[in-house]
């Protein structure tokens, strides 16, 4: 069975849990005290993953760190349909990653300034927040203009994908760090539109939508 | 092309949101002067734009749910209905009847130009909103909002200088004239809403949208520039309105006695010998109305005959009632079913609920015999809508005399009629369906008496609790003991008024035309408390300590009665 | 919310600052406390100190494995909390997590049981087992504290699982008005029982830093479970917390509908007007007596 290096409170971490969830994939959760206890940054953990961060996960002796890389990783091996990382389409390869690089940004921003304010990591908070406002525009035009094509997800086609998993969490979990949403309503949707994906799971702080 | 750039007065009518905004039962987070809203559609298409705080423990509504019907807090899982913002249920407590009167505070919505408009000022009226004869509902074509971290005074200023270009794609709407609304978001932020006056084509659509999305982000980013805006502000401080009281439409009326006016929208033969009444407000809004609830209608003939209401959650454009012709009728049925028509207007009380529903049941059996359905039918409804375990039992003469058949089909396979049993074949059936009790398990029935008599008995014999088998108008369902009749006495008003069972002193109050302020109405807020001179009280509330109800110098209207024949008030 | 606080009652308070554990001794470490910034350590000898800008000294204090200090002059003494020093316990530090709200939210939240099936579903509550029956709340030790007894609520077994669970009895102190210790049994030991603690540190107004203690009966070996359980059981509350308007808890009755439920809440609420304290609470402009 696949191990994950876990925890909870983590939204890389929780990214993993959502798209297994979601592709019905079987995963032991190997619990990391990555607060209060730094165990992350301690010597035996960096045995497993040398840079010293969660998530990584052990698939039968592979071993895979980074978030966004393992969702690719996961999609690629264990989505039957393909949808979630359409490799069979190469502008959908583009799309894919070029969105995964933009949470990148969401996470060392968006997710930065929630970590400095509920743990008290030392980053530039009105840069993590003003960092988070200017990508939130770009995802908010984006998401707009993709409704009004008809389409609910961040790539192209009318399936979701690792994309908007990536990006979902640093979203929703954003007014921790002081990020309010409120300017962003295309976002919103498009956050209870994830919420409905069949097999969708919490993680604290999130809550379930209502059916459509 | 022309272009208009708008922006209302505090007390004006604003754009908030797109219509395109509310779609897939979201919740959407409005901001206007710094009050926020949250602003829902239910699945019958009325718009709510209520004030962005839960009654209960003011957590924002826009995190709560939009279940198509009502909007559920977060927090505790309140539940308020559509339309009103009353709220219908309280999961902490139930099996309370739900004393609250309270409702979300509303705001007027307005859906034009294929924007939601609403006024933080009640009194404004709808006349002021139509001002703009460059734009015809039908055409207007609305454009992405564009949010700016600057006031709207900036930002009008900075719009009323610049040029704005025109598509050259869409030849559609090269003659289109541009009206962009500017929305105080709070202090510090605003957002521009531009509407054209034509609808491109629709292959032309998305291109036009591009265009002036580039277009007014451009504009946006040339004022916060010149602003020296390089950040998002802070959120402004949520502003808060003043604690009054809060209703709407009808519920306004203090007096919740009193009894309303309601015109007959249809009248139907909804089955052998029962006709089916929609009742709407002839002015205003509805009172919101529970499961199990039922209405006093005054009939033309000064009569007064009580009725349960069918209604489903968040239905609550019209109260919809099923009448059975009662063959020794006095003139109630009777007079119903000869004489009201459609456009007929006649009055009704609040709604009042003697036969609540608890929804923390593990299942939930309901049962009904014949028109008995009626408040059975809203029972099941609420649990159908919550997705809660039920299943609902019908018993009756024929297919034909089945009421409200569309409803019940609605219900699927959780309805079962049993046609055409005898008295008999009626006990048998209960005794099989009434069988053994497992814990939170809930029973509810309303139908002819011998059938009550039955399952009643058959409960009783099966250990069912008496705590889990209820019947319409058991008992007071409120743990307060409204039985002791009284007077009281204002000293400062010097006037004298009779508390008689079933009445609370507040209400008698209200009634009388004396304003008090009351909040919770159940003993709990400390808000409807008054002075005592004289008397001895029943405190019955939790707000006071023990210490101040054995000095006996204040009581809670809403639930404390009296011990003596007499308390004088300081009122 | 740079603001001074001015309030006498809460300037004479003892505030927690940090978790003693967590500190390396005879390193310097920044905080806020009250709109104000404010440095602690602790000596090589183990001794706490804290002080504001460079020089001037505060009182400080080390008990349940935090350490307190004081803008004003505070009392000799702090509240009893006896479970921590019992030897066969051990006490377990779950995290100082900072939120967007007052202490008093923070600490209104923890007394409160009706949320367990909204916002600790399958945890610590599931619909439909959504009623909070009647319990006790008075006033005892000489006005000094609220305490709620008798307080039970539907616990469900697995997470999601409806129909397998038992009623939990909880016990609820407040006897600071930014602290709270809840009691729940011991999961090993029926007749004795867990305690968990929020210690809110009132950075401004409208923002805490909330330590999370726990002390616990069971032996060591779950102790890393029931920290992550505890702080998932914080973070699922946080969100809720943050949306929560006006930030300051407002005492006057009229401003939110409390319903019978809400007892330990509402007395909370009375209790904080009677000591006459104004930071972090909107007060009350009559309290109607
Ligand atoms: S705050 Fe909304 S239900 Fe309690
Ligand atoms: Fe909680």
């Amino acid at each position: 069975m696949i191990k994950l290096y876990d925890f909870e409170l983590s939204v890389n971490c929780y990214k993993q849990r959502l798209l297994m969830s979601i592709l019905g994939v079987e995963f032991e959760s190997v619990l990391v005290d990555f607060f209060p206890g730094s165990e992350h940054k301690g010597e035996e953990f960096k045995k497993v993953n040398p840079l010293g961060h969660i998530p990584v996960i052990d698939d039968g002796g592979f071993v895979l760190r980074d978030a966004h890389a393992i969702l690719i990783y996961l999609a690629a091996k264990y989505d039957p349909t393909g949808n979630w990382y359409r490799t069979s389409d190469p502008e959908l390869i583009g799309e894919t990653a070029q969105w995964l690089l933009f949470a990148e940004g969401t996470t060392n921003t968006a997710s930065a300034a929630r970590l400095h304010d509920s743990l008290g990591y030392p980053f530039d908070i009105d840069e993590c927040r003003s960092g988070a406002h200017k990508l939130f525009r770009v995802l908010e035009e984006h998401l707009w203009f993709r409704e009004q094509e008809g389409l609910d997800w961040i790539c192209s086609g009318d399936h979701p994908t690792i994309a908007d998993i990536a990006i979902f969490p640093d979203v929703m979990l954003s007014e921790e760090g002081g990020v309010s949403s409120q300017p962003y309503p295309a976002i919103r949707r498009w956050t209870d539109r994830v919420k409905r994906i069949p097999g969708f799971v919490v993680m604290p702080g999130i809550f379930p939508a209502a059916t459509a | 092309m022309s272009v208009t750039v708008l922006s209302g007065t505090k007390s004006g009518w604003h754009p908030i949101a797109s219509s395109s905004d509310l779609v897939d039962r979201h919740v959407y987070q409005g901001q206007l002067f710094g009050y926020e809203f949250a602003v829902w559609r239910s699945d019958d298409g009325f718009v709510n734009i209520w004030e962005n705080r839960c009654l209960h423990r003011g957590v924002r509504l826009s995190v709560g749910t939009n279940d198509g019907a009502e909007l559920v807090c977060q927090y505790h899982g309140w539940r308020y209905a559509n339309r009103t913002g009353g709220v219908t249920y309280i999961p902490a407590h139930p099996a309370d009847a739900n004393t609250h009167s309270s409702c979300a505070r509303s705001y007027v919505a307005v859906e034009r130009y294929g924007l939601i408009w609403t006024t933080l000022d009640s009194e404004t009226s709808l006349a002021d909103l139509e001002v703009l004869d460059v734009l015809d509902d039908g055409q207007a074509f609305p454009l992405r909002p564009i949010d700016l971290w600057v006031t709207s005074e900036t930002t009008i200023s900075h719009l009323e200088r610049i040029e704005i270009g025109c598509p050259t794609l869409a030849d559609s709407t090269k003659h289109s004239d541009l009206v962009l609304f500017v929305q105080p978001v709070d202090e510090r932020r605003c957002v521009v809403r531009g509407v054209l006056s034509e609808r491109p084509d629709d292959e032309a659509k998305i291109d036009v949208l591009r265009f002036y999305s580039a277009e007014l982000g451009a504009v946006r980013d040339g004022i916060e520039k010149s602003a020296g805006v390089q950040a998002a502000p802070e959120p402004a401080a949520f502003k808060v309105h003043p604690a009054v009281e809060v209703s709407i439409g009808l519920s306004s009326a203090t007096n919740r006695q009193a009894a309303v006016p309601v015109r007959v929208r249809r009248r139907w033969n909804t089955a052998t010998d029962v006709v089916g009444f929609e009742l709407e407000a002839v002015s205003g809004q509805l009172s919101t109305v529970k499961p199990g609830s039922h209405i006093d209608l005054h009939l033309p003939n000064a009569l007064v005959r009580q009725y349960s209401v069918v209604n489903a959650p968040g239905e609550l454009d019209a109260y919809t009632i099923g009448v059975k012709l009662d063959p020794t009728s006095t003139g109630g049925s009777s007079t119903l079913h000869g004489e009201v028509v459609v456009g007929d207007e006649l009055l009704v009380s609040q709604p009042r609920n003697g036969f609540p529903l608890r929804r923390d049941a593990v299942h939930t059996l309901l049962i009904a015999g014949g028109i008995g359905l009626t408040p059975i039918l809203a029972m099941a409804q609420a649990l159908d809508h919550q997705g809660l375990p039920y299943e609902l039992h019908h018993f009756v003469r024929s297919q034909n005399h089945i009421a409200f058949a569309d409803r019940l089909e609605a219900l699927g396979t959780n309805v079962t009629h049993h046609l055409a049993l005898d008295p008999d074949e009626t006990v048998t059936q209960l005794q099989r369906l009434i069988s053994s009790y497992t814990d939170a398990k809930h029973l509810y029935v309303c139908g002819p008496a011998p059938m009550l008599t039955a399952a009643r008995a058959t409960a009783s014999a099966n250990e069912w609790p008496d705590h889990a088998v209820h019947f319409e108008y058991f008992a007071n369902p409120t743990q307060q003991d409204q039985s002791s009749e009284f007077e009281i006495a204002l000293a400062r008003s010097a006037v004298t008024l009779p508390v008689r069972p079933g009445e609370s002193i507040l209400e008698v109050l209200k009634n009388a035309g004396i304003s008090m302020a009351s909040s919770c109405e159940q003993g709990v807020c400390g808000t409807c408390g008054v002075d005592l001179i004289e008397g001895e009280p029943d405190h019955q509330d939790v707000y006071l300590n023990d210490t101040e109800k054995r000095t006996g110098k204040r009581l809670m209207t809403c639930v404390s009665r009296a011990k003596s024949s007499r308390l004088v008030l300081d009122l | 919310m740079m603001q001074r606080c001015s309030d006498p009652v809460v300037l004479d308070m003892w505030h927690p600052v940090a978790a003693t554990v967590e500190l390396a001794a005879g390193v310097e470490y920044q905080t806020r406390l009250l709109g104000e910034p404010l440095s602690y350590a602790m000596s090589p000898q183990g001794l706490p100190q804290a002080w504001r800008g460079t020089q001037h000294q505060l009182p400080v204090m080390h008990a349940y494995g935090v350490l307190w200090t004081s803008l004003g002059s505070p009392p000799d003494e702090l509240f009893e909390f006896d479970e921590f020093h019992e030897p066969d316990r051990h006490n377990v530090w779950a995290g100082s997590v900072g939120v967007h709200t007052s202490a008093p939210r923070a600490v209104e939240n923890f007394l409160d049981m009706g949320h367990f099936p909204y916002v600790h579903t399958g945890y610590l509550g599931i619909e439909p087992h959504t009623e909070v029956k009647d319990y006790t709340v008075e006033i005892v030790n000489d006005g000094k504290e609220v305490l709620a007894t008798g307080c039970e609520f539907f616990q469900p077994m697995g997470a999601l699982n409806a129909l397998g669970g038992m009623l939990m009895e909880y016990t609820y102190r407040v006897p600071h008005p930014y602290c709270s210790i809840l009691y729940k049994s011991s999961p090993i030991d029926e007749s004795r029982r867990d305690a968990i603690v929020i210690f809110g540190q009132a950075v401004d107004e409208e923002n805490t830093r909330a330590h999370l203690v726990l002390s616990l009966l069971d032996d060591e070996s779950n102790d890393r479970q029931i920290q992550a359980f505890q702080q998932l059981i914080f973070s699922q509350d946080k969100p809720i917390l943050e949306n929560q308007h006006p930030k300051r808890l407002p005492l006057d009755p009229a401003v939110e509908t409390p319903i019978r439920s809400d007892k330990t809440s509402i007395a909370y609420r009375r209790w904080l007007s009677g000591l006459g304290l104004r930071y972090g609470v909107l007060p009350a402009v009559s309290d109607g007596r």
